[in-house]
């Protein structure tokens, strides 16, 4: 009996992880209305700077470790700590400066709410109206 | 002993187990970047034959100091110092990189330095570059770094090293200090050809420490070094020992410290002896050094001292005469340094602090062969601004 | 020519820095840096018996960094190497960078000031410890060995003006370029004439580097173009009537690299070929000619390293350089030259652990041969040694 609650238990979880999505958010005047994922890339190693209209990309990343922040790096095709040296390697070559961080969803949210130019990621059920959602990631299964 | 041990022990595993507090960058505080800088005018008075009268001024000192906190428990800290009017252009002075150092902080007990570092040893190396702490202009000779291109500062002290474990034990009101390091013989560059300069190129090591105690406002304390020379390696010239015979000789530093503060009155002292394993008796040249200070808190702001610091080195002079057989003579003397001095410090503020200093100086010699007597007075006034 | 690449780019800068003071974006001064201070055991060879045991703080830099505008940026960086002390005369100091940068967007940015320049994968971050897994680096990137290495021979040191940037070509595939322009090596060539550390002939340094991204791959081709007046020192040995055929003497530096990351491997291979028109024929008689058979110098240099993450702040590595050396031995006026042909060998391995974003420890063993042979057999000499080392890496 306990191994077919288990059972289900688990199966639940796992189909509450696969539908677990995140939301790549951004400032609600930024020019684009979407974003794939090698732009993303782009964004976030600091090799794009710059938005269509010359206005700077602010990205903020998300700092306690959890399901958001691993979909959003597996969805960018880099671990956190790979991610980590691409920054520092910009910082110490006078490139460019490593993401915000913030503690929490909600504060990221806040903060891409009022940065103009800013590009961060939150759960997708955490999403407002203030902000501009450029691509939703859906978890795979497994 | 064995407690120490066990403490050693314990906090090396807890080193290993606090990397994950690294890692979540607890604690991590913005970089800190501050200094202070002495300068001073001095005005030495020749009263004894050959013993010049000048005037100076002179930007004696200027730290440049980065610290960062890294985690909980780590810690980084760099110290660039300028001497004297520093200028690569006209070769004045000296630039240097005194200290780049990451500290684990364990406990009271147990704390690890690694990287470049001045080690503990006697009650003022660790802090004789502090210029804002300090009360004095001209700094008991052997710790002044701006006289480094006329005293070998680093025969009396270990004045770098690269691993120091260090902390107190308490004991009721007393305290128990003690502090190991590790660092580099002296035999720096002495192989050129196989590297770099700055480096060691021998297989030896600079072992020291320090054991001491404190009790309210008395600490005391004593303090040694062991390391290997190469500093008599051509003196086979002359004694025709086998090659390398005078390699590699053990030299033993030991130093005490005494400190007491009784009311407005306070006392610090040191004593350093330098003792070298020469190898042959016909000649020695030991060192020694020892200040003491007494020192009058007139106020809160004005402390005025008298102190006296003095060095006794022996010395061997070879007098060589030229032939296909090496013909010579030895001489063996003892030079001696005497200092008294009377001075004080004013605090105008937390930042700036106004110090004056009047010495009497006394070097001589009565070796036969090399006689010295020469006498001076120096009138030193200085400020210190830490920024 | 020269006059118009001179004021092309004097207008250029004139135009775009009226941006400086239209846009904002100022931010504060940033400060940082990092040092690594290295314990290293020498193990002794069959010349030199000797062991040897060397603490060293072998490298410190420290950084001041502003982003003036939305597309301005400055830095400087200073360097402290092998303990450094003017007063005991150890190790150096030096500046080795401080310059400004305009972004115009991914597709090109401008550098302007002292800077070391892109060739191959490692010269412009060379000297990043904090971001290498290397105690060593390979030698020719190795600060540290900068009295007993020509490191400048192998790999351009500083430029002065540099255009970069990269286009898209694809899905995560990108084509980068970098074109810069320096100092020719004839630094205090005529000192009467100037100052100390600037070049004293009319000669320029222009290089670069074009590549390619596809994802975690990287690969690029490098060379750069400059003359030197290096065998003019030759004329003491010859009784030739100017030493114009040895001045300004072209020298081609040409490079190859390959690198791959990923969160479990990581590879990176270069190469570096160096070579020189030591003489001009023109303006010397037959007999000098004759006698400089066999003056020819020419450097090759390549390492590849093979990294694996153990687990993520582990990366365990092995590792192998080869420098090659062919240079003139002079015997005496009637012999002429022959051939020194030294190369070097390292297999090493070792391994780094990134004990937190702050603080990465390091090890290394490297087995170096020297292998150096003089007029084919003449004179031959072949050693091994072995050399471990420990660091670490603090940032900041």
């Amino acid at each position: 009996m306990i191994k077919k609650i288990l059972f289900i238990f688990f199966i639940l979880m796992g189909w509450q992880a696969a539908q677990a999505q995140v939301a790549v958010i951004a400032h609600k005047a930024v020019p684009v209305d979407q974003i794939s994922s090698a732009e993303l890339l782009d964004f976030y190693t600091g090799d794009i700077k710059l938005w269509g209209n010359d206005e700077a990309v602010i990205v903020f990343d998300l700092k306690p470790k959890g399901e958001v922040k691993e979909v959003f790096y597996k969805y960018l095709g880099k671990s956190p700590s790979r991610m980590k040296s691409v920054w520092m390697k910009k910082l110490l070559s006078g490139e460019g400066d490593p993401p915000e961080s913030m503690k929490t969803e909600k504060e990221l949210l806040e903060k891409v709410m009022e940065t103009p130019g800013s590009i961060g990621f939150v759960a997708e059920d955490k999403v407002t109206d203030d902000v501009k959602v450029l691509a939703v990631i859906t978890r795979e299964e497994g | 002993m064995r407690n120490l041990i066990k403490i050693i022990y314990i906090h090396l595993l807890a080193i290993c187990c606090s990397t994950s507090g690294l890692l979540g960058q607890a604690k991590e505080t913005p970089l800190r970047i501050f200094g202070y800088f002495q300068v001073n005018f001095t005005q030495e008075t020749g009263t004894s034959a050959g013993s010049e009268s000048t005037n100076s001024f002179n930007m004696q000192q200027l730290n440049l100091l980065f610290q960062k906190n890294l985690a909980k428990n780590w810690s980084a800290f760099v110290n660039m110092e300028a001497l004297n009017n520093f200028s690569s252009s006209k070769e004045w002075g000296a630039f240097n990189l005194e200290e780049a150092w990451v500290k684990y902080r364990g406990s009271k007990q147990f704390n690890l330095k690694l990287g470049l570092m001045i080690p503990e040893f006697n009650h003022l190396n660790t802090i004789k570059n502090r210029m804002p702490l300090l009360p004095y202009i001209i700094r008991p000779v052997v710790y002044e770094n701006s006289f480094e291109d006329i005293i070998d500062l680093d025969s009396y002290l270990p004045r770098r090293a690269f691993a120091q474990a260090y902390g107190f034990i308490p004991s009721g009101r007393w305290k128990f200090d003690y502090a190991v390091y590790l660092g580099n013989s002296p035999n720096i560059n002495d192989r050129s050809a196989l590297g770099q300069t700055g480096v060691d190129t021998t297989d030896v090591f600079m072992t020291g420490g320090r054991l001491g105690f404190r009790y309210k406002e008395w600490r005391m304390g004593w303090s040694a070094t062991y390391d290997r020379t190469n500093e008599f390696g051509e003196v086979n010239l002359f004694f025709q020992r086998p090659p390398r015979f005078f390699n590699e000789r053990p030299r033993l530093r030991t130093g005490t410290d005494f400190f007491l503060r009784w009311k407005r009155l306070s006392w610090e002292s040191e004593t350093i002896a330098v003792n070298y394993d020469e190898g042959d008796e016909r000649f020695d040249v030991d060192r020694l050094f020892y200040y003491a200070t007494l020192g009058f808190q007139a106020s809160d702001a004005l402390f005025m001292y008298y102190t006296y610091w003095g060095t006794e080195d022996e010395f061997v002079f070879v007098d060589a005469q030229p032939g296909i057989i090496p013909v010579f003579d030895l001489y063996q003397g003892t030079l001696k340094i005497f200092v008294p001095s009377l001075g004080f410090s004013y605090g105008l503020n937390d930042r700036i602090t106004l110090k004056g200093q009047f010495s009497w100086v006394d070097i001589s010699s009565d070796d036969e062969f090399f006689k010295v007597d020469f006498r001076q007075n120096v009138l030193s006034l200085a400020i210190s601004a830490f920024f | 020519m020269k006059k118009f690449i001179f004021f092309g780019i004097l207008s250029f800068l004139i135009i775009i820095s009226s941006n400086v003071c239209a846009q904002s974006g100022e931010k504060p001064l940033r400060i940082f840096g990092y040092f690594q201070n290295e314990f290293s055991h020498f193990a002794g060879n069959a010349v030199h018996n000797d062991t040897r045991n060397t603490f060293n703080l072998q490298q410190m830099n420290v950084f001041f960094q502003k982003n003036i505008s939305l597309k301005w940026s400055a830095f400087v960086n200073f360097e402290m190497v092998n303990n450094f002390s003017s007063s005991k005369q150890w190790g150096s100091a030096k500046l080795e960078e401080a310059w400004v940068k305009y972004d115009f967007g991914k597709a090109a940015t401008l550098r302007a000031g002292l800077q070391i320049p892109t060739f191959n994968n490692l010269n412009a971050i060379k000297n990043r410890t904090p971001l290498l897994p290397y105690v060593v680096r390979p030698i020719v990137y190795e600060a540290s060995f900068e009295e007993v290495v020509t490191l400048e021979e192998f790999v351009p040191g500083r430029a002065f003006l540099q255009l970069y940037g990269f286009m898209p070509i694809g899905k995560y595939k990108k084509f980068d370029y970098a074109v810069y322009l320096g100092n020719s090596p004839n630094i205090n060539n005529f000192s009467t004439r100037g100052q100390t550390g600037v070049d004293t002939t009319n000669t320029f340094l222009v290089g670069g580097r074009v590549g390619l991204r596809v994802g975690d791959l990287k690969m690029g081709v490098s060379g750069t173009m400059d003359k030197t007046n290096l065998f003019t020192r030759i004329t003491n040995f010859f009784n030739v009537p100017s030493l114009e055929p040895f001045e300004k003497r072209d020298r081609f530096r040409v490079g190859a690299d390959l690198s791959f990351q990923n969160d479990m491997f990581m590879f990176e291979a270069e190469y570096i070929d160096v070579s020189y028109e030591e003489y001009s024929s023109d303006g010397l008689n037959a007999n000098v000619i004759d006698r400089l058979e066999g003056f020819e110098l020419d450097l090759a240099f390549y390492y590849a390293t093979l990294g694996f993450y153990v687990k993520e702040p582990l990366l365990v590595y092995g590792t192998y350089w080869r420098s090659r050396t062919i240079e003139p031995y002079f015997l005496d006026l009637q012999r002429g030259f022959v051939d020194e042909r030294e190369r070097l060998n390292v297999p090493g391995f070792g391994f780094s652990y990134q004990l937190s974003d702050r603080v990465r420890l390091k090890a290394q063993y490297a087995r170096v041969n020297v292998n150096v042979d003089i007029g084919g057999n003449m004179i031959k000499v072949d050693n091994t040694s072995n050399f471990y080392s420990a660091a670490a890496s603090v940032f900041f």
